[in-house]
C-alpha cells in the first residue's frame, strides 16, 4: 500500500472513530443547540476570551467570576436582543449569544456568579486610586454625581440587577463608562431603561475621574 | 476616496494614481460598501456571528487573534453550522516595478506594469461541520496562470490551502488541553501562529511579471515541499502554554489528490516526511507572546519516474510573535530565523557548467549541498481595525553555487548574451551572475479597511541586493535597486 493509501486509510478510521456521534453536548461549541449545558458552553466556548471561570486574561474582555446572576443574565439577554449596541457588544457578544435559550443563559449567569475571581493585579495608580476611593464613596457632589457604593455595594460587589465592578478590568470599566456618557447604546430608553441610571451618573464625570474611579473599583478585591 | 501611500516614491506614485486607476477602484467600492449593507459576511463570520476583528488582530486577515487561534485549534467548530458554508475573496491590484528599462522585453518581463488586474480570486468551503469536525477548504483562480505561445494569458482553477479539522478541547479548572487531527495539503498551514511558514506571506502574488519582486515574492520563511501535498498532523496545546504538532506528508494521490487537483506540476515526495512544531505561548494583560520553532524534512522527486532524482531538504526555523491587543490598538511583532539545506541528486552534484569566467576558464563544479539562512522582521500596527501600516526587513544568505548561475560569460564569445542560439545564454532581469541566493531588501506597507471585508493597501518594497549582487546580477547591468516595487491592492473577502 502507497503511503498516502495508509494516510488516507489512518484518517478515515480516524474520522470514523471520532467523529461518530455527530454532536457531543458535553464538550460541544455548538451556541445554537438548546441541547448543550450552560457550563459546557462556559467552559468551551466563554473561556476562550473570559477565561476558564470567569477570569478573563485580556482586559479587552471583563472579569465575569463573581459577577450578579441577575446582572449576567440581563445582559445576555440584550446581547441576544441586539439591544446592547456598543462595539464590545455587537463585535463579540450578538453572534454567540443569538441562539442562546433562556435556560442556557440562566445557567451560564449561575456559573459565573458562582465562580471565584482570580487574584488580579492591580492596574492603577495609587493616586489615582485615591482619588477614585472618594468620588466611589461618597459622588461629587458638586456635579450632582451621586455616590458609587450606593448602588454597587460598599466593596463595589454588586447588588442583584446592579453589577460587581470589585476587580474589573480598568480598560473594560473605563470604556463602559464613556459608552453610558457618550451614547446611548446601552441605555436606550425604550429598550435598556436601566442603562439610563448609568448614564446620569455617567454624564457628569470628567476623563480624569473615569479613570479613577475605574483605578479604585477595579483595586477592590 | 483618496489613500495615501507614505514611503513611495514620486515616480511611482504618479504613474499609479491615475484617471483610469481611480474610477476603477471607486467603482468596486462602491460596489462593495453596497454589498456590504446586504449584510454578505464570510463564512467564519456567519457561524460565529462575530466581527472579523474578534479572530483576527485589528481585523487584518489572516493574522489572528489569542481567541482567533483557540477558534482554529478548536476545528473551526465554534458557533453554529451555516445554511451555506461559503465565501469567496478576490484581490484586484497594481504593480509596478522601478526600472523596467533594462531589459530586452519590457512588455512581456513586466507584463502588466501599472494595470489594474483581478489578480485572484478564491473561493472557500468549510467552517463547522460536526461538534469535533471542521473545514477550511481554498479553491483559487489565478486569470494569468497560463501564458499561451501567442503571448495571451489563460485562466486556471487550482486546490489552494486545505485543512479538515477532527479536535476536543477537554477544560475545567485545573486544565485546559486542545487536541486534534488535521489532513491538510501544506505544510504548517495547520499552524495557529502567523510566523509559520504557510502564513507569514499571505497577500497572493498576482502571476504577471510585473508582480514577480512585490514583497510577497522577496524571502520569507518556507517548506521547500511546498504546499501541494498531502499530510497528516496530530498537534496539542496544553494550558494555553506549549503547544506542539507533528505530522507526516506524502504525495497528494488517491483520494487525497483533491487536495492538489489542478496544480501542475504536482509535486511528487518519496515516502511520508516528518514535519514537527513545538511553541510556547503566554498570555498576559493585553499581550501574547509566542516562542517556536519548526521544521520539516523532505524528499522531493525531480522526476517521479526516476527515483535517482531527489532532492533532499532539511529546513528549521525559530519564530516568534508578539501581539498587544488593546482596542483601539493592535501591535504586533514578529520574527523568524529559518535554515534551509538542501542535497542535490548525486548526479547534479560536481558537474559542470556551460558558463565560465571572463578569461574563459571554467567555473566551478556545482555542488552537492547547499545551506541557506533567512532573517525576517516584521512590525505592524492597526488603529481602530481600520488604518494600518507595517515595516518589515528581509535578509537572505546561502552558498553560492554554480548551478544557482543562469547568467555568465559563454565560452564560445567571451560575452554576456541573451542570444538562445549561443551554446550559454543568459537570462536578463531574472538572472543570476554570482550562483549566490542572497537578497536583502525592506518592506513599507499602509493599508486602510473601510468596512470590515475589504483592505485597500499599498506596499513599497526595496531590495539592496538581489541574487547576491547590490549591482549588476543579472550580467546585463541591472541593479538590486531597480526590482523595487510599488504593489497596490484591494483585497475583499465575502
Amino acid at each position: 500500500m502507497r503511503c498516502t493509501e495508509r494516510l488516507t486509510a489512518l484518517l478515515a478510521a480516524a474520522i470514523a472513530a471520532l467523529g461518530a456521534g455527530c454532536a457531543n453536548v458535553e464538550r460541544s461549541r455548538d451556541v445554537a443547540n438548546a441541547a448543550v449545558p450552560g457550563p459546557v458552553l462556559a467552559r468551551q466556548v466563554c473561556s476562550m476570551c473570559h477565561g476558564t471561570a470567569g477570569s478573563a486574561v485580556s482586559p479587552n474582555f471583563p472579569n465575569l467570576a463573581g459577577q450578579t446572576a441577575p446582572y449576567l443574565s440581563s445582559q445576555l439577554r440584550s446581547f441576544r436582543a441586539r439591544q446592547r449596541r456598543d462595539p464590545a457588544g455587537y463585535e463579540y457578544m450578538w453572534g454567540l449569544s443569538r441562539a442562546l435559550t433562556d435556560d442556557q443563559i440562566d445557567a451560564l449567569a449561575a456559573y459565573f456568579s458562582a465562580a471565584a475571581l482570580q487574584p488580579q493585579p492591580v492596574e492603577g495608580r495609587a493616586e489615582q486610586i485615591g482619588a477614585g476611593a472618594r468620588i466611589f464613596a461618597a459622588g461629587v457632589p458638586a456635579r450632582d454625581v451621586p455616590a458609587c457604593a450606593s448602588c454597587h455595594g460598599d466593596k463595589a460587589l454588586g447588588n442583584a440587577i446592579f453589577p460587581r465592578l470589585a476587580g474589573q478590568h480598568m480598560d473594560y470599566l473605563i470604556k463602559q463608562l464613556e459608552v453610558f456618557q457618550r451614547t446611548d447604546e446601552r441605555s436606550d430608553p425604550q429598550t435598556m431603561p436601566t442603562g439610563l441610571l448609568m448614564k446620569n451618573v455617567a454624564h457628569s464625570l470628567d476623563a480624569a475621574q473615569i479613570v479613577a474611579v475605574a483605578a479604585y473599583v477595579q483595586s477592590l478585591r | 476616496m483618496s489613500p495615501s501611500w507614505p514611503g513611495a516614491p514620486c515616480l511611482a506614485m504618479r504613474s499609479i494614481v491615475r484617471a483610469k486607476y481611480r474610477s476603477v477602484l471607486a467603482a468596486l467600492l462602491g460596489l462593495l460598501l453596497i454589498a456590504s449593507t446586504a449584510q454578505a459576511l464570510p463564512l467564519f463570520n456567519r457561524q460565529t456571528g462575530q466581527n472579523c476583528m474578534a479572530c483576527h488582530a485589528g481585523g487584518q486577515f489572516p493574522e489572528l487573534t489569542p481567541y482567533g487561534r483557540l477558534f482554529k485549534m478548536t476545528g473551526y467548530t465554534l458557533g453554529a453550522r451555516t445554511a451555506v458554508p461559503l465565501s469567496a475573496m478576490a484581490l484586484v491590484s497594481d504593480s509596478s516595478v522601478a526600472n523596467t528599462g533594462k531589459s530586452l522585453s519590457p512588455a512581456s518581463d513586466f507584463f502588466k506594469q501599472n494595470d489594474v488586474i483581478l489578480a485572484t480570486a478564491s473561493v472557500f468551503a468549510g467552517g463547522k461541520i460536526t461538534d469535533n469536525i471542521g473545514a477550511f477548504l481554498q479553491v483559487t483562480y489565478d486569470p494569468y496562470a497560463v501564458r499561451n505561445a501567442d503571448g495571451s494569458y489563460a485562466g486556471h482553477t487550482a486546490a489552494d490551502n486545505m485543512d479538515l479539522r477532527w479536535a476536543d478541547r477537554f477544560v475545567d479548572a485545573e486544565r485546559d488541553l486542545v487536541v486534534g487531527v488535521s489532513l491538510n495539503n501544506n505544510p504548517s498551514v495547520s499552524d495557529p501562529w502567523n510566523t509559520a511558514p504557510a502564513w507569514m506571506q499571505y497577500v497572493p502574488v498576482p502571476s504577471p511579471g510585473s508582480s514577480q519582486f512585490i514583497d510577497g515574492t522577496s524571502p520569507y520563511p518556507g517548506y521547500s515541499a511546498g504546499g501541494n501535498i498531502a499530510g497528516l498532523t496530530t498537534y496539542a496545546f496544553l494550558d494555553r502554554t506549549w503547544y506542539g504538532e507533528v505530522g507526516l506528508y506524502g504525495t497528494a494521490r488517491g483520494p487525497l489528490s483533491f487536495m492538489t487537483e489542478g496544480n501542475a506540476p504536482r509535486t511528487f515526495l518519496r515516502g511520508l516526511n516528518p514535519y514537527w512544531r513545538l511553541a510556547w505561548n503566554r498570555e498576559w494583560g493585553p499581550h501574547s507572546l509566542m516562542v517556536g520553532t519548526g521544521g520539516m524534512f523532505a524528499r522531493v522527486y525531480e522526476d517521479p519516474n526516476d527515483p535517482g532524482t531527489i532532492d533532499r531538504y532539511l529546513d528549521w526555523s525559530v519564530d516568534s510573535q508578539y501581539q498587544y491587543l488593546l482596542d483601539p490598538h493592535a501591535v504586533t511583532f514578529q520574527f523568524v530565523y529559518a535554515r534551509n539545506r538542501h542535497g542535490y541528486p548525486n548526479a547534479q552534484g560536481g558537474q559542470p557548467v556551460a558558463f565560465v569566467d571572463a578569461a574563459g576558464n571554467p567555473l566551478a563544479p556545482t555542488r552537492y549541498k547547499t545551506r541557506s539562512d533567512l532573517l525576517r522582521a516584521k512590525v505592524s500596527y492597526v488603529y481602530q481595525a481600520r488604518y494600518g501600516g507595517s515595516l518589515s526587513a528581509f535578509g537572505l544568505h546561502g552558498t553560492s553555487n554554480t548551478a544557482n548561475i543562469s547568467s555568465g560569460y559563454d565560452p564560445a564569445t567571451l560575452s554576456i548574451t541573451a542570444d538562445p542560439a549561443a551554446a550559454a545564454p543568459s537570462l536578463p532581469v531574472n538572472g543570476n551572475l554570482t550562483g549566490s541566493p542572497g537578497t536583502r531588501g525592506w518592506t513599507v506597507e499602509a493599508f486602510w479597511m473601510p468596512v470590515q471585508y475589504v483592505r485597500i493597501g499599498a506596499q513599497y518594497t526595496a531590495y539592496s541586493r538581489y541574487n547576491g549582487s547590490a549591482t549588476n546580477y543579472d550580467g546585463f547591468g541591472r541593479n538590486a535597486s531597480d526590482n523595487n516595487s510599488l504593489f497596490v491592492y484591494m483585497w475583499m473577502a465575502y
